[in-house]
């Protein structure tokens, strides 16, 4: 049986290399911080990666008064990957107001990791009010391997 | 001290981005360290089984800071970090001296690599705070530090938990950032 085993090996065809990332790979929270004090306004950790859902967050609008935000992605992958990438987009009534690409590049077998974007807040005159950024906002973010697009998360933000 | 107001004092380099990769071994305080430099709370911090990395971007550029595990199964990958590196963050448990020797032998390994050549190298002697910690300059001289010839390199004593010397330590690594290529 063994020996007929080893025989019927063949070397891994794309597809089901494909499927083992796949397979391997969590999203595991996200979170978004006041990126002066360290506070977390916001943190999701439900089952981030089941795909084709859109996560809610609500998150206190106070989050708008901050100078400084910072977005956190935390990943495991079970398969070592090359070309990794994100996407990273923000989105307002379906319309792109902000994009980030991110290049990891290697990822390590059986690996937690994080990212975290840490950027300055569009000037209180120039933001809209939460009124209307609530529930029309999203942020997007999409994981590669090379072309292979590995995960898509969606959270749509509510201000409370 | 935030890392976004530390970016704003880089601006004599503002057409690039800028990567600092942070090495050591495991548990030296690496990601301790990267978390207080956001301000974030350090009470909580694991083990890393991957890398961190911290992207910070004003005025246009990017700075950023990759903290890779220093567990001994991870250390093989840590090569794969190597490319395109501006500065090497090396930090050291000063209160560790049974591994004084293991992370001397793989920061000399990491002093000979090809894709961290000219590379500036800050070390930070970290967890001074303890008692029976190492002064900075007898890890210096346990590493040898003064025979490095190829670099700019400097010795930083520093508590990562308090945030005292980190900030010492970034003022040397803005002034020794490479110019542009």
């Amino acid at each position: 049986m063994a020996l007929a085993s080893a025989a019927t090996k063949s070397p891994k065809t794309p597809a089901s290399r494909s499927q083992e990332i796949l397979a391997g790979f969590k999203l595991n929270w996200m979170n978004l911080r006041d990126a002066d004090t360290g506070k977390i306004w916001w943190q999701g950790e439900d089952d981030m990666s089941a795909s084709g859902t859109e996560h809610k967050a609500h998150v206190p609008k106070q989050l708008l008064k901050c100078k400084r935000i910072s977005r956190e992605i935390n990943f495991s992958s079970a398969e070592q990957m090359e070309n990794f990438r994100l996407e990273q987009r923000i989105l307002f009534k379906d319309k792109l107001i902000e994009e980030w690409y991110f290049e990891f590049g290697f990822v390590i077998p059986n690996s937690t990791n994080t990212w975290q974007s840490l950027i300055e807040a569009a000037s209180e005159s120039q933001m809209l009010p939460s009124s209307v950024l609530s529930g029309n906002t999203v942020i997007e973010t999409r994981f590669f391997d090379a072309d292979l697009l590995v995960n898509t998360s969606k959270v749509r933000l509510f201000y409370v | 001290m935030g890392l976004l107001a530390f970016l704003r004092k880089l601006k004599s380099t503002p057409d690039r981005d800028i990567r600092m990769l942070l090495l050591g071994l495991d548990n030296a305080g690496k990601t301790t360290m990267l978390k207080k430099l956001a301000t974030e709370d350090v009470t909580h911090v694991t083990p890393t089984q991957g890398f961190n990395i911290k992207s910070v971007q004003s005025a246009g550029f990017k700075l950023n800071i990759w903290d890779i595990g220093g567990q001994r199964k991870i250390r093989p990958y840590w090569k794969n970090y190597f490319e395109n590196t501006d500065v090497l963050i090396y930090v050291i448990d000063s209160a560790d001296r049974h591994r004084f020797e293991e992370t001397s032998g793989e920061l000399g390994e990491l002093l000979l690599e090809d894709k961290l050549g000219g590379v500036p190298i800050l070390v930070f002697a970290n967890k001074q705070d303890l008692t029976h910690a190492a002064p900075a300059h007898e890890i210096a001289e346990g590493l040898q530090l003064h025979t490095i010839r190829d670099r700019a390199w400097q010795i930083q004593p520093c508590c990562a938990t308090s945030g005292e010397g980190v900030r010492d330590g970034l003022d040397w690594v803005l002034k020794n950032l490479p110019v542009r290529k």
